[in-house]
């Protein structure tokens, strides 16, 4: 989010799902979309139907990938060099849109310099994709009439995902193919509300509708609203929180329907590090990991038992009704109420719709909204009035931050890579059966028969040579802990990676990943961690 | 039957719909409030649909309902006993059945009360009323013209309706048709049948016009099986997402899992939900081998939809209902790929044959027990090689377990709150009451069996499946090949060859395993080898000093068995790859495909052709097999 942000103004996907059935390019890169997405997966495969052109930059070949036109299959970790590359192709052949660059952008300068360095040749190098398919991928892009940018948790789970945001932004300004309809950057988000729960300023620099913590005037409108005082300095992270936790620094948390037990990077520093918690609490609807090391847990409510609103990638607000009463008995946001009201602040609205008028009322992005215009329609935001549509398309007229910003990115390597004693490089993400740490789907029995233990892939090649056979069961070990796992035999990895879902709490790919952080996002670099096979 | 033949005028519906509800659960197609259309209970003030394509899930999901119980439990590892769920269903009246789902209840009734009678369907069909109504325009999707199932429908309802302005044709085809229609005489108008004919015959006709896109099924069978290899099949499976929602609304999709479910600590409960071919784990076994690949199965549904039912049943397998291309997010069409199969036919001289081997249907067997395992006692258990245990087992009913008398090939072993697997039957007729199997240790069902000790309780079903024809072996040389745990099904044969010993020729047995230490029944090798006539011969894949042993494939030991080979017999079981390496050399040496036994074990689940898990093309393994010869094996699809 933060790389979009600083490039456009603003981190949410700049068009909406149904646009990308109409594109006439589109190029997704660092995402399994049909498997982790499939929703807009199946707008993806709309979309080649009608005729779009599909050019996918991943090194695994996905379903997506046999059926992209152009598979680019760049080395993990080389996603800022083939960007470069592209663009500095793109430039060659004066297929730039030189009026959108004069009128919409500003340091253009900077980024054009910065692109000698990346001759195609250079690139084909240092990514592995041949020069023929650079051009083509960037013709492709530069001058379909409307071409969009698809992207996920394999552009960002980098300690240069920032960076590798910031160079699909320059792509998009380069080419004009942003701020149109069918155009745009459009990162993927991995949860039904995670967009909802970052409008209402669930992150620690921003309060709802992405007002900054550090700007004195947000901060005053706040501390009216809410009649108390809020901190001048940015919060922290989640995971500088787990290292504020480990050093002793933070002594309470409050956990909700999350798991970083499982979940979070080089997991046993997590673990560690919740343990020495003075008092943790956990609120969640099935026992986890986490819960295990909480001093109490509260029962949670699910979606059926939630009334509210979600907000999903493309920004649209859509209302969300309860269908069963919460079965332990309070809805999560009575949960937040009261425990506020211990905590010595009395919430005054605890109503779901009163709550929401209220954040409307606070958020000028959000301003035209309210249940009783949610129960007929779903709207993107910006909604800045009663009578606005919504806005599905962003930045159509000038940049959320006025102009666009190109910035020179440099090629930050991974931070760990695949050496003589870990000779594997791994690569994280999910499988289509299982949902994250699977505290849901692995309680589903047809779900969990579908892969009911953590499969790991690895190339034809690599499996000859280690003499590893089909369903065998081998260890995987990094630098920071060991599991085992079955292993699958398949062409959709390339040799030399290895590529493991993370739904396991018994066999937890992420005591295995690399706990490097992306520095501005403080993302970790789930993508690429060093290990090694060894057999059972 | 004589049918009878009405009209009603239209503003009349509603007291036809009044009294129905009278006479057992109404249920009506109703809008629901995301626009889907739903058969939910009547009530006077309930908002029927009065116009609708069709309904958004099929009757099945109805009938069926999400899950379904097959048997209680009750007990502990000592005293378990298990009984089926009490019949107290009350009679069902179900309005406004699309003519596309009464013929596939049409097929479901022949799938499901035929062979081993499905006793849950069985027992809600025989309350169930089926109101048809025929429909006056196409959806989006439809197209029933093609299948032969529509517009109208002609077969599997007991009412039908036709819509026709502001009145209603109704048909009365059934006697639970007339006991509804008893009452409400003076609602009605007899009319002639050829009235009734004629003009619903111009309806129909209007209907079918109006559809704009049909696929020719004409010969699809031929055309299917031809395009069996058609590239089509690798272009739209990496679409596929696996989401299982083509198999979930399909009104013939009939295939289940089984459940355990723990109601307390001495009492559970095994029920079936709705599975679906679209999933890996669908097929795959505890050893993680899986018959079919992605694209094999994404190929499967369709086969089956166009040829494989067709061919078992003699019914359509798909209804032209369309929903699976309403409900697939990958675009996937079943009438482009009709299509296409259609197109790229080749012409009759370039055509491989198609298969010639059909199954042969069973006699109709309904028990009320059909899916409740009987109680049997763990008498012994010794261990034959890592990770391989062999039970024997005795009914708990001493009745039943004098009675038993052996046929088929295996049973269906239930640990109770674990699970139930198929195991071979590795005994002969001889047992008296001592049954004996051996299972390894692989998935959950065969560590639970693992855990067990003797004394203790679990569930026994069958026998299932066809045996070997031990008549036809008289007189006659005697391969049998056993590889690994595939040892085990063949021991039965082994057994019931020895015990009428002056019956046969030669008898020669190969065991084959990776290690020696990997065989099961070292033993029962070792004192039949002993035997006149009978030879032993291990090949292995490393030496081994405990007996005298090939080192290298089971191929290299046929020539020097001299036996009479044109006249011989042989029993196969082994991976299929290893079999058709093995019948190849047979075949060479003189041997016939029809002479070549093997025994196919895929993933049964419930025994008795109703689950869907095992089927391989028309043909289901536990009833059909699991026993074929080399010479059908070889007109199987191979994905087993």
């Amino acid at each position: 989010m933060a790389g979009l942000a600083t490039s456009f103004g603003s981190g949410a996907m700049t068009n909406s799902f149904a646009e990308l059935a109409h594109s006439k390019c589109l190029f997704v890169i660092g995402s399994n979309t049909t498997v982790a997405h499939p929703m807009v997966g199946m707008r993806l495969i709309e979309g080649r139907r009608n005729g779009g052109r599909l050019i996918v930059a991943d090194p695994r070949r996905t379903a997506l990938a046999k059926l992209a036109d152009i598979h680019l299959r760049l080395r993990p970790g080389t996603d800022v060099p083939l960007i470069n590359g592209l663009m500095h192709i793109i430039c060659e052949h004066g297929w730039q849109n030189s009026n959108f660059i004069s009128t919409r952008t500003e340091n253009f300068e900077e980024l054009h310099d910065s692109l000698r360095q990346w001759t195609p040749k250079y690139v084909a190098d240092v990514t592995g994709v041949p020069q023929d398919m650079l051009l083509r991928a960037a013709e492709l892009y530069a001058r379909s009439e409307a071409s969009a940018i698809v992207y996920c948790l394999g552009i960002t789970q980098h300690r240069c995902g920032v960076n590798n945001v910031r160079s699909l932004a320059n792509l998009a300004m380069l080419c004009g193919q942003v701020g149109r309809a069918y155009t745009g950057v459009n990162p993927l988000r991995g949860q039904n509300n995670v967009q909802g729960a970052c409008d209402m300023g669930g992150l620690p620099n921003y309060y709802p509708g992405y007002q900054k913590v550090e700007d004195c005037a947000a901060r005053a409108k706040f501390e009216a609203a809410w009649g108390c005082t809020l901190p001048a300095r940015n919060g922290l992270t989640t995971i500088e929180m787990m290292h504020a936790l480990h050093d002793g620094h933070i002594k309470a948390m409050i956990i909700m329907g999350e798991n970083p037990v499982v979940s979070d990077p080089d997991a046993g520093h997590a673990a560690e590090a919740l343990s020495r918690a003075e008092f943790l609490l956990c609120l969640d609807i099935f026992p986890t990991p986490t819960t295990e090391l909480a001093h109490m847990v509260l029962p949670g409510a699910s979606f059926a038992e939630s009334e509210g609103t979600f907000t999903n990638s493309e920004r649209r607000v859509q209302r969300v009704r309860q269908a069963i009463p919460p079965l332990a008995g309070r809805t999560n946001s009575q949960i937040i109420a009261a425990l506020s009201r211990r905590l010595g602040h009395v919430m005054p609205n605890d109503e779901p719709c009163d709550i929401f008028d209220e954040m409307c009322a606070l958020t000028p992005i959000m301003a035209g909204m309210s249940h009783a215009r949610l129960d007929t329609q779903s709207l993107c935001w910006p909604c800045p009035h009663q009578e606005h549509p919504g806005t599905p398309i962003l930045h159509q007229t000038g940049f959320t931050r006025g102009r666009g910003l190109f910035a020179a990115i440099p090629h930050v390597p991974p931070a760990e890579l695949p050496d003589e004693e870990y000779p594997f490089l791994l690569s994280t993400g999910m499988r289509h059966a299982h949902y994250l740490t699977g505290t849901m789907t692995r309680r589903c029995g047809i779900l969990e028969r579908e892969l009911p233990e953590l499969t790991a892939d690895i190339a034809p090649a690599d499996a000859r040579r280690l003499n590893i056979r089909e369903g065998a069961r081998m260890r995987l070990t990094s630098r920071r802990g060991s599991i085992v796992s079955r292993m699958h035999i398949t062409d959709s990895v390339p040799e030399g990676v290895i590529f493991a879902p993370l739904h396991f709490a018994e066999a937890m790919v992420n005591l295995l990943t690399c706990p490097a952080l992306d520095p501005v996002s403080k993302t970790p670099e789930y993508k690429i961690s060093a290990i090694r096979l060894e057999k059972v | 039957m004589p049918s009878s033949y009405y009209i009603v005028n239209a503003a009349r519906l509603p007291d036809l719909l009044q009294a129905w509800s009278k006479q057992g659960s109404l249920l009506c197609p109703q809008r629901k409030t995301d626009h889907a259309i739903q058969l939910a209970t009547y009530s006077p003030v309930s908002d029927i649909c009065p116009d609708y394509i069709n309904l958004h899930m099929s009757p099945l999901d109805v009938l069926n309902g999400y899950e379904d119980v097959l048997f209680h439990w009750e007990g502990n590892e000592r005293s378990y006993s298990a009984s089926p769920p009490a019949a107290a269903d009350s009679p069902l009246i179900l309005y406004g059945v699309r003519p596309c789902d009464l013929a596939a209840l049409d097929y479901l009734d022949v799938f499901y009360l035929a062979e081993y009678t499905d006793i849950n369907y069985a027992r809600r069909r025989q309350n169930l009323t089926v109101i048809g109504l025929n429909c006056n325009r196409p959806g989006q999707f439809c197209f029933c013209p093609a299948t032969g199932t529509g517009p109208h429908a002609h077969s599997g309802f007991d009412l039908l309706l036709t819509p026709d302005d502001d009145l209603y044709w109704l048909e009365c085809a059934t006697e639970k048709g007339k006991t509804l229609l008893a009452t409400l005489k003076d609602l009605l108008q007899p009319v002639s049948q050829d009235a009734l004919r004629q003009r619903t015959a111009i309806l129909e006709a209007e209907c079918r016009a109006s559809f704009d896109y049909l696929p020719d099924l004409t010969d699809i069978r031929k055309a299917a099986l031809q395009g069996f290899a058609h590239k089509l099949w690798e272009e739209i499976s990496p679409t596929c997402i696996g989401c299982t929602g083509c198999t979930a609304v399909c009104p013939t999709c009939t295939c289940f899992q089984c459940n355990e479910e723990r109601l307390n600590a001495t009492s559970g409960r095994r029920i079936r939900i709705k599975d679906s071919c679209q999933t890996e784990g669908f097929t795959r076994n505890a050893g993680w081998h899986n018959p079919r690949s992605k694209v094999a199965a994404v190929r499967y549904r369709l086969m089956d939809k166009l040829v494989y039912i067709e061919e078992r049943f003699g019914k359509k397998g798909c209804v032209g209902c369309g929903r699976c291309i309403e409900v697939c997010p990958a675009g996937i069409d079943i009438r482009t790929i009709i299509d296409s199969l259609q197109q790229d036919c080749p012409p009759p001289e370039q055509c491989k044959p198609l298969p010639t081997c059909m199954p042969q249907r069973i006699p109709t067997q309904k028990d009320e027990n059909l899916y409740t395992p009987h109680p049997a006692r763990i008498v012994d258990i010794s261990d034959e090689a890592p990770d391989i245990r062999r039970y024997v087992l005795r009914y708990t009913d001493e009745e039943r377990a004098q009675r038993f008398r052996l046929s088929g090939q295996f049973f269906m072993v239930t640990v109770f709150g674990v699970g139930e697997i198929a195991l071979s039957i590795p005994f002969g007729d001889q047992h008296g009451g001592m049954l004996e199997f051996c299972a390894k240790k692989v998935g959950k069902v065969t560590s639970a069996l693992a855990e067990l000790r003797v004394g203790d309780i679990v569930g026994l079903r069958g026998p299932y499946g066809t045996g070997f024809p031990y008549s036809s072996f008289e007189g006659r040389d005697v391969l049998i090949v056993g590889s690994g745990v595939g040892l085990a099904p063949v021991r039965t044969i082994i057994v019931r060859l020895l015990e009428e010993r002056q019956r046969y020729g030669r008898i020669a047995v190969i065991a084959s395993a990776t290690r020696y230490e990997g065989l099961i029944y070292k033993e029962d090798l070792k004192k039949w080898g002993n035997l006149p006539g009978v030879s032993v011969q291990y090949a292995l894949a490393r030496p081994t000093d405990a007996v005298t042993a090939h080192v290298g494939y089971i191929n290299d030991l046929l020539p020097q068995l001299a036996f009479d080979w044109p006249n011989a017999r042989a029993v196969l079981c082994a991976s299929p790859r290893r079999i058709k390496l093995v019948a190849r050399d047979l075949l060479h040496l003189g041997m016939h495909a029809r002479d070549i036994y093997t025994s196919l074990e895929t993933h049964m689940r419930c025994g008795v052709g109703k689950c869907g898990h095992c089927k391989v093309g028309s043909h289901y393994m536990c009833l059909d097999g699991p026993v074929f010869t080399y010479e059908e094996m070889l007109q199987l699809p191979e994905e087993f």
